[in-house]
């Protein structure tokens, strides 16, 4: 893969389903070394994006290449890139290591990457049980180790949390910084921020098919703009335009509070005490990364 | 290629379904000829049809090859097989290659028995048999058989995603539409893709289903046309399945 590029480009990708434009002119970038994570709640469009990067799904316009490469275009795909999907199905009847053993050959990687693979995710011991007998956090794990076995520089992985316990899911995430560590490219979709929270480097964030933010996460979620500063006087509307006037964002809410963004409390009475407005609440509003997140979504998570 | 036809072959041989079927191939095919060598006396002129031409893999590997790329949709392991073989056309020409290759050597392996067992009983009975050189052509005629109703499985099982409705669909044609055709039509139904394989097995015309007056193709045209059928088969179903969106 040619590193001069980046080892995932996505350029103005839309995908319509019907009436249900699915995604629409989404762009971003995954560096090497970094974990991204792909956020936006059920049905925000993340797995279509990354059905469309691997080619399960056909685009309706724009790009998606692995180093500068369509993925049906990758010489070694599975070498290139390691993919667990959400919905990762397995033959019922088949063990775990005969699943790997026909990704290996598929693959053309040597047979003993299947037990390399079973051991780094820790279902060695069951490898040779047919598949129906897995627990989900099982099935999680031999995806994982599916996606593990060319070694990829690229990792793919939609909501791999799915099914995990806690313990799984702190493996998860270590597993996560361990292959960035390594200088790979890990792109990891949740609807959920606090199961990636701690792990990613970037977020991007979509919402209705379209790319809501991007950057490092706490840019995006937090930083300059996360204060939020929740205030009541008795003239409303001359403290609305004097907060305005000195630059704040301002919005009256139906219970007739100004919410004032990306201010803090202490400038908000600043103001208010220089225009001789006597205050009945002023009240510094603790503003989560979910929170901020639910915002950019246009609300909770489902 | 090879790396893929790897995959395929083990992907055969590691579900219990094709060691079910096989076995019952291979039960049954012996069976048949068990008791046809038993209790008929084959002439010199019939016996290679009578007893040697009992090989039931071709309709078994044909199952099975229906049964193998339907359910890569049933189990959703598609997803999987395309992340490891993106080109969708070698993906389906793999698993074709597989099934034919592995309905050859079941058919092989059966036809050596029952020719084994067959030539036992005949020749315990004091009855005529083949010679060699007859016998091993014939069983070379029904690999070749297995060989295309296996390639024959995946082109129709890649046109129904649905598992159930590709082995009620193949079984309503063959044993049904195609039969029915043969009787009304039997100058078109000799050409139907599951009258073609008796034609290239030599079974012998009153057999094969078809009336007085009606000649079954030779085995080397019959081979053609079967070649044709999968071929129509196999492009339709790679067109399917490049269009789909595995969503």
């Amino acid at each position: 893969m040619d590193t001069a590029v980046p080892p995932i480009d996505i350029k103005g990708l839309s995908k319509r389903f019907g009436a249900v434009q699915a995604v629409s002119d989404l762009s971003f970038r995954v560096e090497p070394g970094r974990v991204i994570g792909f956020l936006g709640p059920n049905g925000a469009g993340k797995s279509t994006t990354l059905r469309m990067l691997l080619g399960l799904v056909r685009k309706d316009a724009g790009e998606a290449s692995f180093g500068g490469l369509a993925y049906e275009d990758l010489p070694h795909p599975s070498s290139q890139v390691g993919a667990v999907l959400e919905d990762a199905s397995f033959h019922p009847g088949r063990s775990g290591r005969n699943h790997l053993r026909v990704l290996a050959a598929a693959g053309g990687h040597p047979r003993t990457r299947v037990d390399d693979v079973l051991e780094q995710v820790g279902i060695a011991d069951a490898a040779d049980r047919r598949v129906k007998g897995y627990s989900m956090g099982m099935r999680q794990r031999l995806a994982i180790a599916a996606a593990l076995l060319g070694d990829p520089e690229v990792l793919i992985l939609d909501e791999p949390a799915n099914g995990l316990d806690p313990p799984g899911i702190r493996w998860m995430r270590d597993l996560l910084r361990y292959q960035a560590g390594l200088g790979r490219a890990v792109l990891v979709s949740s609807h959920l921020l606090s199961e990636v929270a701690q792990s990613v480097d970037d977020v991007v964030i979509i919402s209705h098919g379209k790319l809501r933010a991007s950057g490092p996460l706490e840019d995006v979620l937090g930083g300059a703009d996360g204060a939020v500063t929740r205030v009541r006087s008795a003239d409303d509307e001359r403290l609305a335009a004097a907060l305005r006037e000195a630059g704040m964002a301002v919005d009256l809410q139906a219970s007739g509070a100004l919410i004032a963004r990306g201010t803090p409390a202490a400038e908000v009475g600043q103001v208010a005490a220089a225009q001789g407005i006597a205050l009945t609440e002023l009240v510094a509003v603790s503003r989560s990364l979910e929170d901020a997140f639910f915002e950019l979504t246009d609300g909770p998570a489902t | 290629m090879t790396a893929l036809l790897h995959a395929e072959l083990i992907k055969l041989r590691t579900t219990r379904t094709f060691l079910a079927l096989a076995g019952v191939a291979v039960g049954t095919s012996l069976l048949l000829a068990v008791l046809v060598s038993l209790l008929t006396e084959p002439t010199e002129e019939s016996v290679l049809g009578d007893v040697f031409t009992s090989d039931t893999t071709g309709l078994f590997i044909l199952i099975l090859a229906v049964v193998g790329i339907s359910g890569e949709w049933r189990h959703r392991t598609i997803t999987s097989s395309l992340l490891a073989a993106p080109d969708r056309l070698r993906f389906l020409a793999a698993k074709t290659v597989a099934f034919a290759v592995a309905g050859l050597a079941l058919s092989l392996a059966i036809s050596i028995a029952v020719a084994i067992a067959g030539f036992a009983i005949l020749t315990a009975r004091d009855l005529t048999t083949p010679a060699l050189g007859e016998l091993a052509a014939q069983i070379g005629r029904n690999g070749i058989v297995a060989m295309l109703l296996g390639a024959l499985g995946v082109g129709l099982g890649a046109l129904v995603r649905n598992q159930v409705v590709a082995i009620v669909g193949v079984l309503v044609i063959g044993l049904v539409i195609e039969p029915t055709l043969l009787a009304l039509e039997p100058e078109v139904g000799r050409f139907g893709p599951f009258t073609l394989p008796n034609a290239v097995a030599g079974i012998p015309e009153e057999d094969g289903g078809l009336g007085d007056g009606v000649e079954m193709l030779s085995p080397g045209l019959a081979a053609v046309a079967m070649l044709a059928w999968i071929g129509g088969f196999y492009a339709a179903g790679a067109t399917l399945l490049r269009r789909r969106d595995l969503d």
